[in-house]
């Protein structure tokens, strides 16, 4: 048998009789189920009740009787956002933003921002989630299994012993490695089990076709994430000269990497891209919208202009003349304005939140826990991107609905004759029901590439560290 | 089968071996006396590459400890002062992972005829060495030792606080191993017990070889007036 596993099996012995180690084991293991089971049901009643509440509204909207286009545009219907099954993981932004949305003429309603009024920026990572549990316990528990991985050894004398049956500390460390990553295999296995299970059963495909997928990476990231800790740990514990000095260093880079340097950067994106209010946000669009983008030419003047560059197409002298109703025409260009003025501040705020991940991107660079945390949010499809790919969807829906509504309004009714037109059921039917489905995660990965970046550099450094560093390494000091 | 030549040792401007001479063949035992600092166990560290010397060389078989550090391993065995195994697992554990460590598979039935031979008592093999007194542990160190085959013992003051009983067995152990070629190197305090097993002893001060000679060529009594008279001054 070759060394490396005699020194793996031999350390998977000693922790296996360590009471404490498998206290805090058996604590994560739970914290993992009491979590994963959470999820689960969270996922699972939410589900419910969006689906329900969705086929309600869409029931409303179908039923809703006679009514004049533009009223029925006001009277607008819900949609809501599905959550993706692998929320139960990972709740990534869900709590931070909210999950419906009122969609009617004229008006895009805030989404996003609402949750972000009513909590600290604390909610986005606070939630006991599974993702949690491994990027931030699992971790600790690293660190109390290893943190003596050498110095106990140095200490007792026995690593004295060890060196001179001529193991190199190469051998030493890649067996110590071994052994804890598959303790740590042993832990989590029946956790990664029920998620593969709860999230291919209790899926709902349509909202997150390439789940499989998604666990894989997750799972890969992860294990690579664990890795370099497992690694760093046991590296520190080689060459720190005591097991108080290591589990100090540990500890306290374990602070720094999982709970100070994302809080701080989180609050740096915060004030060094700062988002408007919500009230600001609406007053600039509602401001545009009234006085038009350039500042000069107001909603009258628009009308004005549309009335002027039709009179003179259809070559007739009054609005009523066209061979179709104004009043449709001008309601849509009004709302295709409104379109351009959305989407010149939404792309705003948008540029905001982009440069605020992408701080985050960069921190990760030297915070790995940064780039798993990015990364388990953005395949779990909780991430800012897949919000805002549902936000953009949303947004295309509305828009079309009240496309059709302006349309049908054009084409069938007359000018000045607003109470007099109802449309029915059949215009009803022709808006179809909201779905959601989440992007392809390969259309995501684009927006995390530092994020990869930094998880390959630090395993780079890590494998570095543990092969050649150690050359000089002797189990004597002095 | 185990040679230092000039080999030295410096901490700063601290001489802590100078310039040794010694050897050790097969089928002897070299006693290294000296008081604590003296030098003894900078030696068995230098001949173990524990750490590296400042000049001169360290071999066994003619191999340089510094550069086939693996292989020069591979023949000898190593016991401390106290003998550190893991107190979570038991004796026959240790063992069988030492072992194992160097190459040697041994089956649990050879493992423990490996301990009992080393005169541990038969209903502590499979008990947590947490459970061992200090002499219980050197046995089983010299069961390693045994069952490592090896051709080289580096012995660090083993017999230190053992009861005389448990020094006994011990160096009856060690006369067993010599009977079978093995060449020794072992520093101790113990006078008697070097005089005892000894076949040949040297005597160190501050880092320097000061005298060396057959244990035959000398009684016990010339070995303690020796001793103390080198010590004294």
């Amino acid at each position: 048998m070759p060394p490396l596993i005699i020194v793996a099996k031999k350390e998977i012995k000693i922790a296996l009789r360590e009471k404490l180690a498998v206290a805090l084991a058996v604590i994560i293991m739970l914290l993992l189920g009491v979590a994963l089971y959470a999820g689960f049901l969270s996922y699972q009643q939410q589900h419910v009740v969006i689906t329900q509440t969705q086929a309600e509204k869409r029931q409303e909207w179908l039923n809703q009787g006679d009514k004049h286009p533009h009223i029925a545009a006001h009277y607008g219907t819900f949609v809501f956002k599905p959550k993706t099954v692998l929320s139960l993981f990972d709740f990534g932004l869900d709590a931070y933003t909210g999950t419906s949305i009122y969609l009617e003429a004229h008006h895009q309603h805030e989404f996003m921002f609402r949750p972000a009024q009513d909590h600290s920026s604390m909610i986005r990572f606070g939630e006991l989630s599974a993702a949690l549990v491994i990027k931030i316990l699992v971790p600790l528990l690293i660190i109390f299994l290893t943190f003596a991985s050498y110095t106990k050894e140095r200490e007792s004398g026995t690593l004295s012993l060890l060196i001179s049956q001529g193991i190199s500390f190469r051998t030493l460390t890649w067996g110590k490695i071994l052994a804890y990553s598959t303790l740590l295999l042993v832990i989590l296995l029946p956790f990664l089990i029920g998620l593969l299970i709860l999230s291919i059963f209790g899926s709902h495909q349509q909202t997150m076709p390439d789940v499989t997928t998604r666990i894989v990476l997750l799972a890969l990231i992860y294990a690579v994430y664990l890795f370099l800790f497992i690694a760093f740990s046991v590296w520190v514990s080689l060459h720190s000269s005591t097991g108080r000095n290591a589990l100090l260093i540990l500890l306290s880079s374990w602070i720094f990497l999982t709970i100070l340097m994302p809080k701080t950067v989180a609050n740096l994106s915060e004030n060094f891209y700062d988002l408007p209010s919500i009230r600001e946000f609406k007053a600039a669009i509602e401001k545009d919208k009234a006085y038009g983008l350039d500042g000069k030419t107001p909603r009258s003047v628009r009308i004005e202009n549309l009335e002027k560059e039709l009179l003179s197409k259809y070559e007739v002298d009054s609005v009523q003349q066209l061979p179709f109703n104004f009043e449709g025409v001008m309601m849509q260009r009004g709302e295709e304005y409104s379109h351009k003025v959305y989407d010149h501040h939404f792309g705003k705020i948008k540029e905001i939140f982009f440069r605020q991940n992408r701080l985050s991107s960069l921190a990760s660079l030297i915070n790995p826990f940064l780039s798993v945390q990015n990364l388990s949010m953005a395949f779990s499809g909780t991430d800012t991107y897949t919000f805002l790919h549902f936000e953009e969807t949303v947004e295309t829906y509305r828009r079309e609905m009240i496309r059709k509504m302006n349309n049908d309004m054009a084409e069938n009714s007359k000018y000045g004759e607003f109470f007099e037109y109802a449309a029915g059921s059949e215009l009803w039917h022709q808006l179809e029901d909201f779905s959601y489905q989440t992007p392809p995660i390969w259309k995501s990965l684009k927006y995390y590439y530092l994020e990869f970046v930094s998880l390959l550099l630090w395993m780079v450094l890590i494998l570095f560290l543990i092969n050649y560093s150690n050359r000089k390494t002797k189990p004597l000091y002095g | 089968m185990l040679q230092a030549k000039n080999l030295t040792k410096k901490y700063g401007n601290f001489t802590a071996l100078d310039a040794l001479n010694l050897s050790v063949n097969e089928g002897e035992i070299f006693c290294l006396l000296g008081a604590n600092g003296a030098g003894k166990s900078t030696t068995i560290n230098l001949f173990l590459n524990l750490i590296e010397p400042t000049n001169g060389l360290a071999t066994i078989n003619s191999l340089d400890v510094s550069q086939y550090s693996k292989e020069t391993k591979q023949l000898l065995s190593y016991i401390p002062e106290n003998l550190m195994l893991y107190s979570s697992l038991s004796g026959l554990e240790n063992l069988d992972f030492f072992c194992g460590l160097g190459g040697k598979i041994y089956s649990k039935e050879e493992l423990e005829e490996l301990l009992k031979e080393s005169g541990l008592q038969p209903d502590f093999i499979h008990k947590r060495v947490s459970s061992y007194s200090k002499g219980m542990r050197q046995k089983v160190g010299i069961a390693l030792a045994r069952a490592r085959k090896a051709s080289v013992l580096l012995l660090d003051e083993p017999t230190s606080g053992l009861d005389p009983k448990a020094s006994n067995e011990f160096s009856e152990l060690l006369l067993n191993m010599k009977e079978k070629g093995v060449a020794t190197l072992m520093a101790t305090h113990d006078l008697f017990r070097a005089k005892d097993t000894g076949t040949h002893i040297g005597i160190m001060r501050e880092g320097v070889l000061i005298e060396h000679f057959a244990t035959d060529d000398v009684s016990f009594r010339d070995l303690e007036s020796l001793y103390l008279k080198h010590m004294h001054n």
